[in-house]
């Protein structure tokens, strides 16, 4: 038996079908950050921005070029 | 540049506790961030995002959010920083998080999705959305096995709805990261230009497509050196007394080298073989794989043609290095200009290899140009194959056609 059988998939429903709404980035001040899951450079261990929660956080997209 | 001053700026305030850094990476290869990382002496958390799900436009990108999870400025100034944002108390005072997941959900605890339940999810819904969102996922947790998988996913998106430039976009990752994997085919590299040109097309304000095409493209239209900096990084920090992180894919040729503003004239050269003489390579010994960045050239814009030469295991074929290196003569069509036209690769030291050989020259179209135009190359090599022993001196007749569009850019 799989351990998240209805949880997963009522979160993949949602997942899907805020996909079709997806804008590109664009944070707005005064709303709360969406969460998103993406893996350490190190290793490849997923990462969530919720991880933070509790800590002042400076966000930083770049790249080395 | 910009993160290595904010690093320096907040280093003390991170040491303090008061402040977690938090990095995104918006590029293909992990390791080359890390090796940057290593050298700018960044020690926090860096995130990949090589398919761009954030869906970022260009970066950087910086963004302070409260420990609320409020995002309290998108611009912040680092001489302000410390008023205007650490030393501030605020209220958990927005409204509750739109569910609004930018990236594809994994189990908890888990280090994947529940594969199952996503695939059969996908297959029922059967969207353009569905399975993009599949492929995100199979990228970004189910490792390099899952590449096909995932390239079949965007492929199944796009077809659905063609006007979908993230899954094409993401495709096109897709093939870069085949075409530098041991199950490369010879088409992926173009192919990850043409699917890239195409998501480009449908949102031309994408500045992080636009510079996936760029990093291979001609120095006309190269905004600064992509990766110029890596050598110089591995060298202070081996004077550090460190070992740099290892590079899986070593940037080369375009991804080295500067923007110019005019191509210099192709210097005097003489055709090696005018008169055709040289025996071609009928039994294929050497294969050949031609790239040209962008898929579609404008007129008067230019375009940077890769050209990789790879002995054929097949015949057990390599180079023969204690013979003259191998050339590349290139033929342009009236009116377009190249940035050379005799190429040389220099061997190795070693007499005998079978390293792909990569030649890349740039072209620029005449401002009248318009269709398709076709480009007369041949190599000329010295191949061995263990096949029948034989070496020989051998000429490979390689034609490039180049098309170019007319119409808004």
């Amino acid at each position: 038996m799989r351990p998240y059988p209805l949880i997963l998939v009522a979160a993949l429903s949602l997942a899907a079908s805020d996909f079709a709404h997806a804008a590109p980035y664009s944070p707005k001040v005064g709303r709360r950050h969406p969460d998103f899951t993406l893996p350490n450079i190190e290793g490849g261990k997923p990462v969530s921005l919720s991880d933070f929660r509790g800590k002042k956080v400076l966000l930083i997209q770049f790249a080395s070029w | 540049m910009h993160v290595p001053v904010w690093h320096n700026g907040t280093a003390q305030w991170v040491k303090e506790g008061k402040l977690a850094i938090l990095g995104v990476t918006q590029e293909q290869h992990a390791d080359r961030c890390r090796l940057f990382a290593q050298w700018q002496g960044f020690d926090w958390p860096i995130l990949q995002d090589p398919i761009n799900v954030l869906e970022a436009l260009a970066v950087p990108i910086l963004v302070a959010i409260d420990e609320h999870g409020i995002v309290r400025s998108t611009r912040p100034a680092l001489a302000g920083f410390k008023a205007d944002f650490l030393d501030k108390k605020f209220a958990d005072d927005a409204p509750p998080e739109t569910p609004r997941r930018t990236t594809p959900a994994i189990k908890e605890g888990s280090r994947e999705p529940d594969w199952d339940a996503l695939r059969a999810l996908t297959k029922k819904n059967n969207t353009a959305v569905d399975w993009r969102n599949l492929g995100d996922a199979l990228v970004l947790w189910g490792g390099d096995k899952s590449l096909e998988e995932a390239m079949v996913c965007y492929a199944r998106a796009v077809e659905i709805e063609p006007k979908n430039g993230l899954a094409w976009f993401r495709l096109g990752v897709c093939h870069r990261r085949r075409y530098e994997s041991a199950r490369a085919q010879s088409t992926d590299f173009q192919e990850a230009i043409n699917h890239w040109g195409k998501a480009l097309d449908l949102d031309p304000n994408q500045y992080i497509w636009r510079r996936r095409i760029q990093q291979y493209g001609p120095r006309l239209d190269q905004p600064y050196s992509f990766y110029d900096w890596a050598t110089k990084a591995e060298k202070e920090i081996r004077a550090r007394g460190a070992e740099p992180i290892l590079l899986t894919v070593r940037p080369a040729g375009a991804e080295i080298a500067y923007p110019v503003k005019a191509l210099p004239g192709a210097a005097t050269a003489r055709a090696p073989d005018p008169d055709g003489k040289i025996l071609r390579d009928v039994a294929g010994l050497v294969r050949a794989e031609v790239t040209v960045v962008p898929g579609q050239i404008r007129p008067g814009k230019s375009a940077r043609v890769h050209i990789v030469l790879r002995p054929d295991p097949k015949w057990k074929a390599h180079w023969n290095n204690e013979a003259e290196p191998l050339r590349l003569w290139v033929e342009a069509p009236k009116g377009w200009r190249v940035s050379e036209r005799l190429l040389t690769v220099a061997a190795p030291k070693k007499p005998v290899t079978d390293e792909p050989r990569i030649l890349t020259f740039e072209l620029v179209a005449p401002a009248d140009a318009g269709g398709k135009e076709n480009l007369a190359l041949y190599a000329l090599y010295h191949v061995c194959n263990d096949a029948d022993g034989q070496c020989q001196f051998l000429r490979l007749d390689i034609p490039v056609a180049v098309v170019v569009r007319r119409g808004t850019p």
